[in-house]
């Protein structure tokens, strides 16, 4: 994407840095639990924040394959980073979480499915790439023939306040992906921070109504242009492609190429990159019983494909190699995810690259296979 | 008593020689006749010498080896168009197995010594027969390893210890 | 943002029915088949031959069992299962008068509507042949519909075949049933050898009008495959049920994937095509 003579979105308005705190205080008074950025074990996650001062002002990450560290920024950005172990998908599909119940009652057992409340989150933050993610996941869990009902209930009242980036990770390939680094998509509010302030672009009726009560001021020519120069910066430097032409083929033409058995000897099967991965939906049951075996809970948590056991049946297990359960992984995340959802399953943001601790890259991967055709 | 012309016929209908070339196809029928067995016959007995092939027209006919302590043990059944008693053709003519009709069968049995020299002489017919031999009996190893891989066992028969 | 459009699914996909045993029948060697009626009395939800039921036994798990009945009998489902896990034991140990917890039907059928005045022949084994059952059964309400049935069933053992107490039955019914075993046992008199061999041997199959269904072990559905098509049964009339590890049944914990395939929405029936290039790819 190049950039053009910047335009004055439809809504965009000016924020004064000192004001962040107002836009979380009106998202908390209208009901919304705020999930933000906020640094943690040498990280920056996503997590419950009342206060700008639990944002990672000044702090930025730098990633690399197998690498995360965090490091001082010269300035005093909240949003000045990229993005960290933590998505979005924590909050709509959680790790843990109970699908159905069942109780033993004298005319035998009775079946419920649990009606608790769902949160109403707020996520502060969100970067192109993960509007993206989110958009993937809606095709997953929403838009198949069977809805999950903690999701939709999740994700029909979640606020989303995207965060134009303004630099990228040596591990994103958004632009590649056709996800970003721009806010383009279906964000209620939208934030690109600037020294002195954000601009703010509305996106929505739901962002409308926070704005309203928020101390916005009109937005200058000038903080436009600086705008669209920060955000031009995110595309300059990203420096790392996917070349995705008729990948879906290239992938699942090559089930036996000789790269699966390379890729096999360095991969620890550990599960990283889709615990990371912020489109990864995988998960498995559990039947958790109180002593007395009265009342059950069926509690669905996160599982990855690299699971030894994933592909157990009828007494043995299928993919019982590395080799086998890498090639599954990537050709479900960008051959097969095509075939199922219209999409590829990636959105180039690089996580399972900085988390893989052997450095494992798949635009390197896919390279390696498109380059010796058999 | 079915004339040659007869016999040829049969052998065009049957799965075994059907697509054999004509010129084939007379030598076949020069050394054949058509063979009945009554449902319960031996057509011959696992060990003993049989110096025919034959070729199942109609019927059922039950392939058993002796294991001892277990008895006569079938390990395949044949129909119409399967080929019976390749060791008399391709072996010394020990057979491997008996043979009982499990109903009324109908064969074309083959003068394996005749065959030989047919084979031996001429190796234009030796090579349609041994192609069709060949070709017989790979089918039939596939089928024996699909018996082997004993897909139906319990899965208990084959789990393996998780690593 | 917030999106008006979204809502949580009328019906909860993980809401389980309570199902009572009505009846049981012990068929041999850890083999049991389960008459199940919904405990308030109404009637089962209706499902098309070849989809499958969650068996679900609370604190124990769910087992992805295919519903072996009549379509056409709305009272009760049945499934036949094997003794294997935790799940498949635990139901072992029930009785009649047994409550416990089952969701669907799910996934694809059977094509029996696109079978119309066609042939069919099923090429089951072992315990491929209870969810064609109700193909069977189907087909016995619907004569006037489709042309010949036969079936092709080959187990490990003569008391391992499945159903056997009906047989004469399907038979009288004009139904061309053929065994066979890969063992054979003393006093056994049937076919001894592989399903195929059946397929391959069968002297009414008119290719072009018939519709091949098979069910079984995955290398055993190949083999019948190879000997459908080398018949010349086209390959769009050829359809295979397919098996994975299954947990939600509703395409969404992904371990059922078999390329790009779901086996619990996508299939599990599939026109064999559409399955062929993975087929061929060992662990995939």
């Amino acid at each position: 994407m190049s950039s053009s003579a910047p335009q004055a979105p439809a809504d965009a308005r000016w924020l004064a840095r000192a004001d962040l705190q107002s836009l979380i205080d009106a998202l908390i008074g209208q009901g919304y639990e705020v999930i933000g950025p906020t640094i943690d074990q040498e990280a920056i996650v996503y997590d419950k924040i009342v206060s700008v001062d639990e944002l990672p002002r000044g702090w930025t990450d730098e990633q690399e394959p197998g690498k995360y560290r965090l490091a001082r920024r010269d300035d005093e950005a909240v949003f000045g980073y990229v993005v960290g172990p933590h998505s979005w998908k924590r909050f709509l599909f959680p790790p843990h979480a109970t699908v159905a119940t069942a109780d033993r009652t004298p005319e035998g057992w009775k079946m419920g499915t649990p009606d608790d409340a769902a949160p109403k989150y707020a996520f502060l933050g969100v970067r192109a790439c993960e509007l993206a993610a989110i958009r993937v996941q809606d095709r997953t869990f929403l838009e198949g023939p069977y809805v999950d009902p903690i999701y939709a209930a999740r994700r029909k009242q979640a606020l989303l306040i995207a965060v134009n980036c303004t630099q990228a990770a040596a591990t994103c390939f958004c632009t590649s992906m056709g996800t970003g680094p721009r806010c383009t998509s279906e964000y209620d509010l939208g934030l690109t921070e600037l020294e002195d302030g954000f601009v703010v672009e509305i996106g929505s009726e739901a962002g409308q109504q926070i704005a309203a009560g928020l101390p916005l001021k009109a937005v200058a020519q000038a903080q436009l242009e600086s705008a669209e120069t920060a955000r031009q910066q995110a595309i300059d430097q990203i420096t790392r492609t996917l070349n995705t032409d008729g990948i879906r083929d290239l992938l699942l033409g090559n089930l036996e190429h000789p790269r699966w058995n390379n890729v096999a000897e360095r991969c620890l099967s550990c599960t990283n990159c889709t615990m990371v991965c912020p489109t990864c939906f995988c998960s498995s049951v559990t039947e958790v019983a109180d002593l007395q075996g009265e009342h059950v809970e069926r509690q669905r948590q996160w599982d990855s494909c690299f699971n030894f056991d994933f592909s157990y049946m009828n007494g043995g297990i299928l993919r019982n190699s590395i080799r086998s359960r890498y090639r599954q992984w990537l050709t479900h995340k960008l051959a097969s995810w095509i075939d199922q959802f219209g999409t590829s399953g990636c959105v180039g943001c690089g996580r399972c690259i900085t988390w893989c601790p052997v450095g494992i890259d798949l635009t390197e991967e896919v390279a390696a296979i498109r380059e010796k055709q058999p | 008593m079915i004339t040659t012309e007869a016999l040829k016929q049969t052998l065009r209908e049957i799965g075994f020689s059907a697509d054999l070339p004509d010129a084939v196809l007379d030598e076949l029928a020069a050394v054949s006749a058509m063979v009945d067995f009554p449902a319960g016959s031996t057509i011959f007995q696992e060990g003993a010498d049989n110096h025919f092939l034959y070729i199942v027209r109609s019927g059922k006919v039950g392939l058993d080896m002796y294991v001892p302590t277990r008895g006569r043990i079938r390990i395949l059944s044949i129909g119409p168009g399967d080929m019976l008693a390749w060791s008399a053709l391709l072996g010394e003519g020990r057979m491997s197995a008996t043979a009982t009709a499990l109903e009324d069968t109908c064969a074309v049995a083959a003068s394996a010594l005749k065959l030989r020299e047919m084979c031996d002489t001429n190796h234009e017919v030796g090579y349609e027969l041994m192609s069709r031999m060949a070709k017989a009996l790979s089918q039939r190893l596939v089928a024996t390893r699909l018996q082997l891989l004993d897909l139906f066992a319990d899965t208990a028969t084959h789990s393996r210890p998780r690593s | 943002m917030t999106a008006p459009s979204i809502s949580p699914p009328a019906v909860n996909p993980w809401q389980a029915h309570t199902v009572k045993i009505r009846k049981l029948i012990r068929e041999g060697l850890g083999v049991t088949t389960y008459y199940l009626a919904l405990t308030e009395g109404a009637a089962m939800p209706s499902f098309k031959a070849g989809q499958f039921g969650m068996l679900y036994l609370p604190s124990v798990g769910e087992s992805p069992i295919g519903i072996c009945s009549d379509p056409g009998d709305h009272e009760t489902w049945a499934f036949t299962v094997r003794e294997a896990g935790n799940t498949t034991r635990g139901l072992a140990a029930l009785a009649a008068g047994d409550t416990f917890g089952m969701r669907g039907p799910f996934g694809s059928c059977w094509p029996l509507e696109e079978s119309r005045q066609s042939d069919i022949v099923i090429a089951a084994g072992g315990l491929g042949l209870p969810p064609l059952r109700p193909v069977i059964y189907e087909y016995l309400r619907r004569r006037k519909e489709f042309g010949r049935l036969t079936v092709l069933y080959g187990a490990r053992t003569p008391d391992t075949l499945i159903y056997a107490h009906e047989y004469a039955s399907w038979q009288q019914q004009g139904i061309d049933v053929q065994t066979t075993v890969d063992r054979a046992s003393l006093g056994w008199t049937g076919n001894v050898g592989v399903v195929p061999l059946l397929l391959d041997r069968l002297a009414t199959l008119d290719p072009q009008r018939t519709v091949v269904m098979t069910c079984g072990p995955e290398v055993m559905m190949n083999f019948v495959v190879r000997s459908a098509l080398k018949r010349g049964v086209p390959v769009e009339r050829i359809w295979v049920s397919m098996e994975r590890n299954m947990q939600c049944a509703i395409g969404l914990c992904g371990h059922c994937q078999f390329g790009p395939e779901f086996i619990c929405k996508d299939g599990p029936v599939f026109r064999y095509d559409r399955v062929a290039p993975w087929l061929s790819i060992e662990a995939f």
